[in-house]
């Protein structure tokens, strides 16, 4: 009995962790092919875009003082709607037409993840 | 004597017609014979259905290069490829390495043939009508991103990002009534790309303006 409690267990902690790494590596790639061509693959915000005629620095998701001034809402309103929509550069494209919510949502997280970085609450 | 130069004469407008005359079948011929196909594929409608189906392309698609071009543009271009792309494709970074296959003058007004037949209804023709300049200006550099990923001309000098292909010269290269449906119907086209889609936030109208704008780049 005990020990099959020990085996469900571990098979729960492994099928969470599998399913988690499986939900990571389809953020991953979605930052990777809509988001680095501006905010580079490392999120540091150096994109092969970022050409010295780019107006506008694409903010450096790894840099927690900067992230840390956005709510998790800030970040999501800026994905759906773009730069304008919260105040920035045009240059920050609206991608709610482009992106499920859930993409959306999972791109937040990924964001959080670079930052380490919980933002401001609210 | 007067019979043999009017046998000359049509002789020689014989000639002339079928140097000028398309030939589409041969065109594909080489197509399959030089291995174009093996970067890009020519049957509609688009396949593309996940980042991975995009990301394993060689070449960009050509079901709809006969909408898309212009005819002239496309026959030179064969002939004497240039980059497009300022990226390698689907590469962040690496550059475009400028290597595309070329061929030979004859060849190209071939291929050129063959691809014009591969046109889609989606196209309307007229449809971009006429916008306005300076109103697709604003759109271009001012409302939207577009110039963060796309070159374009201003003056003699080249701006603008580098991830979409390059709009310097699109004025020659792209047919105005692809690129408003290329605007207007995304999916149709390309239902997976790195360019965000502007269909319920760009209206026909601002649309019509910005590929008129985009339509003069020289
Ligand atoms: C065409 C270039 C470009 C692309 C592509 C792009 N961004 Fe941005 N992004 C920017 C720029 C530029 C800024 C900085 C705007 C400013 O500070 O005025 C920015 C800022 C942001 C911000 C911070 C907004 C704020 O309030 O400070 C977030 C969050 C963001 N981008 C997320 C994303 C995500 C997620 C993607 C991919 C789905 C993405 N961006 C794709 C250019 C881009
Ligand atoms: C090894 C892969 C490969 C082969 C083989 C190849 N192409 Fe391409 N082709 C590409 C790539 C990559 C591009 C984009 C080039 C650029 O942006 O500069 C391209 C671009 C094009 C374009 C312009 C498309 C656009 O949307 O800009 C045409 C037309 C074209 N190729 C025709 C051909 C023909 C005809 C052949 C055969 C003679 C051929 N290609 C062989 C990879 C290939
Ligand atoms: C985040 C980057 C990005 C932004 C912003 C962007 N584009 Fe693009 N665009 C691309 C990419 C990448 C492609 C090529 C897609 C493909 O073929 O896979 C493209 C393709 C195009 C093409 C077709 C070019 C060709 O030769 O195939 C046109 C026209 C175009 N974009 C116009 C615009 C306009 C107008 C805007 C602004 C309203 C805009 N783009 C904004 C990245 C972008």
């Amino acid at each position: 009995m005990p020990r099959i409690t020990i085996v469900s267990a571990l098979l729960l902690v492994f099928g969470l962790a599998a399913a988690g790494s499986a939900q990571a590596v389809d953020v991953e790639k979605t930052f990777k092919f809509y988001c680095a061509q501006c905010h580079g693959l490392d999120g540091k915000g150096k994109g092969p875009n970022v050409t010295k005629d780019f107006a506008t620095t694409p903010r450096n998701f790894t840099d927690p003082k900067e992230m840390n001034k956005l709510t998790d809402g800030d970040i999501k309103t800026a994905i759906k709607d773009g730069g304008p929509a919260v105040s920035k550069s045009e240059l920050m494209p609206p991608w709610g037409k482009t992106l499920t919510d859930e993409e959306i949502d999972a791109l937040v997280g990924y964001i959080r993840k670079l930052c380490q970085c919980k933002g401001k609450q609210g | 004597m007067r019979l043999a130069s009017t046998v000359s004469l049509a002789a020689a407008m014989l000639l002339v017609a079928s140097a000028g005359q398309a030939d589409p079948a041969a065109g594909e011929k080489l197509f399959t014979g030089k291995n174009c196909n093996g970067c890009h594929y020519t049957q509609g409608p688009a396949q593309e259905k996940t980042i991975d189906d995009q990301l394993a392309k060689k070449g960009p698609e050509l079901w709809y290069a006969g909408s898309k071009f212009q005819k002239a543009w496309l026959k030179g271009w064969l002939a004497d490829p240039k980059p497009i792309r300022p990226l390698k494709y689907n590469s962040l970074t690496e550059k475009n390495p400028g290597n595309h296959p070329k061929l030979s003058a004859a060849d190209a007004g071939a291929v050129t043939d063959y691809l014009m037949t591969l046109t889609t209804p989606e196209v309307k023709k007229g449809a971009a009508g006429k916008g306005k300049k300076l109103k697709g200006k604003l759109v271009f550099m001012k409302k939207m991103p577009c110039k963060g990923c796309h070159q374009y001309p201003k003056r003699k000098k080249v701006l603008g990002g580098l991830s979409g292909p390059s709009l310097v010269g699109a004025s020659k290269r792209l047919n105005p009534d692809w690129i408003y449906a290329y605007m207007m119907k995304p999916k149709v086209f390309k239902p997976v790309k790195m360019m965000p889609v502007f269909t319920g936030i760009l209206n026909e109208v601002d649309v019509k303006n910005v590929t008129t704008f985009i339509g003069k780049f020289k």
